[in-house]
Parts: structure tokens; sequence; C-alpha cells
């Protein structure tokens, strides 16, 4: 069976040597969240080092800006500079870059508050701790946060029910 | 938690969760939990391109 995309998609990165922090629906489903979600959401490190990595892995990943796939738009170098939300569609399918979540929390903020986990048997990726993600979406609480917290509640009670480490 | 233990088990919090998707989840290795998703987006996508144009 072939590689996944959300798998393909981290490796791609982590291989640049990237460093970011998965968020989002993946970082919920590692957590064993079964929710549902289409792509990728992750915070980068904005040093310009890991950004020139990162554009090499855009590239690789063939990514384009999501919201006029049509015209093919290619991230610059400013682009993931950005604190704002970058949507892409890559060879592997939809990613997010986000450069904060929350309240303007960026990569630096939420390495304390991340752990390293296995994505896939020979790939280990940094994702954000169970607390924070529901702390973020508590605080943003849009509707689709809403809809997400009990479900991520109830899987942090589990987990703690089971007497779980965070890697787990 | 498993059956035997003194707290007794439910199939939905008060919040109308099910608790057996998350205990099955729990069940399997974090890169596990990632393919299973990875197999329902797969599978939708599927069905999604079959009903393309109806």
């Amino acid at each position: 069976m072939p590689e996944g995309s959300f798998v393909a998609i981290l490796r791609t990165l982590s291989g640049a040597g990237v460093d970011f922090i998965v968020v989002g629906g993946v970082a919920a489903t590692l957590y064993g969240s079964p929710g549902q979600t289409f792509d990728v959401d992750m915070v980068h490190s904005q040093e310009p080092e890991n950004i020139s990595r990162l554009l090499g892995a855009l590239q690789n990943l063939d990514a384009i800006y999501r919201i006029q796939p049509e015209r093919r738009l290619r991230p610059s170098a400013s682009h993931p500079a950005s604190p704002e939300h970058q949507n892409f569609l890559t060879r592997y399918g939809p990613m997010d870059l986000l450069g904060t979540i929350g309240r303007g929390l960026s990569y630096s903020d939420l390495l304390s508050d991340s752990v390293i986990m296995k994505a896939a048997e020979d790939l280990t990726v940094r994702v954000i701790d169970l607390e924070t993600l529901i702390a973020i979406k508590e605080e943003l609480a849009t509707e689709k946060d809403r809809a997400m917290l009990p479900i991520l509640q109830r899987t942090l009670e589990e987990r703690r029910k089971l007497g779980y480490t965070p890697q787990q | 938690m498993t059956p035997g233990d003194s707290e007794p088990l439910t199939d939905y919090s008060e919040d109308g969760v099910d608790l057996t998707l998350i205990r099955w989840m729990l069940s399997l290795s974090p890169a596990e939990r990632l393919e299973v998703l990875q197999q329902h987006v797969d599978e939708i996508r599927n069905i999604q391109k079959l009903n393309a144009g109806r």
C-alpha cells in the first residue's frame, strides 16, 4: 500500500530539516481523537534558515496556494515568514502553514508545549500537546473549534484514565 | 479502563461523544491512528470522485 499523504507531507518536511510543530486535526488524531480532517496543519519556525529549508521542501512538494489553484501561485520567501496562515495544495494533498496560532503563539512559544511522537515506524515529528490544543480551541471558540472540543476533551479524559504518556 | 475495573464503562459521554471510538483509537499506536485517518480520507475522496458531476 502506498504511503499515505499525511505521512508523505510530514516526511518531506522532516527530511528537509524543517522545524515545525503539527497542530490541528492530525495532532488530534495522533492523540487518539476520532475526528476527521483533510489537511495537515503545522506551525513552523520563522528563523531565516528554517524558512529557506521550508521553501525547498515546498518546492519538492510542488506546493501551490489553494485559494486559486488554477493560477498555480507558489510561495516566495516573504510568505512563510508571515504570521498569517498559508493554505497550500501539494502533490500529496492539502497542507496549511500557520505562522502563529491562538492568540499569536509562534513555534518558539509552543516548543515547551509539544512532544515528539511517531507518525510512522521510521518517522518522528513534533506535535502540540493535547492540553494546549484544547486550550487554544477553547480560547478561539469558533464554531468549528466548539464542535471539536467535546471529542478532544473526552479523548484527554480517557487518556488520563488509562495513564497514557504524552507520546502514546 | 477495561471491563472488570471498578468504574462502570459507558458508551457515550454526557455530551454525546462516542467513547467506544476513542477507546478503540487509543488501543492503536499514534502511527496506526494516522493510518486510520488516512484510510478514511482516501475512501471519502474515492466516493467523491465516483459521484463527481452527479
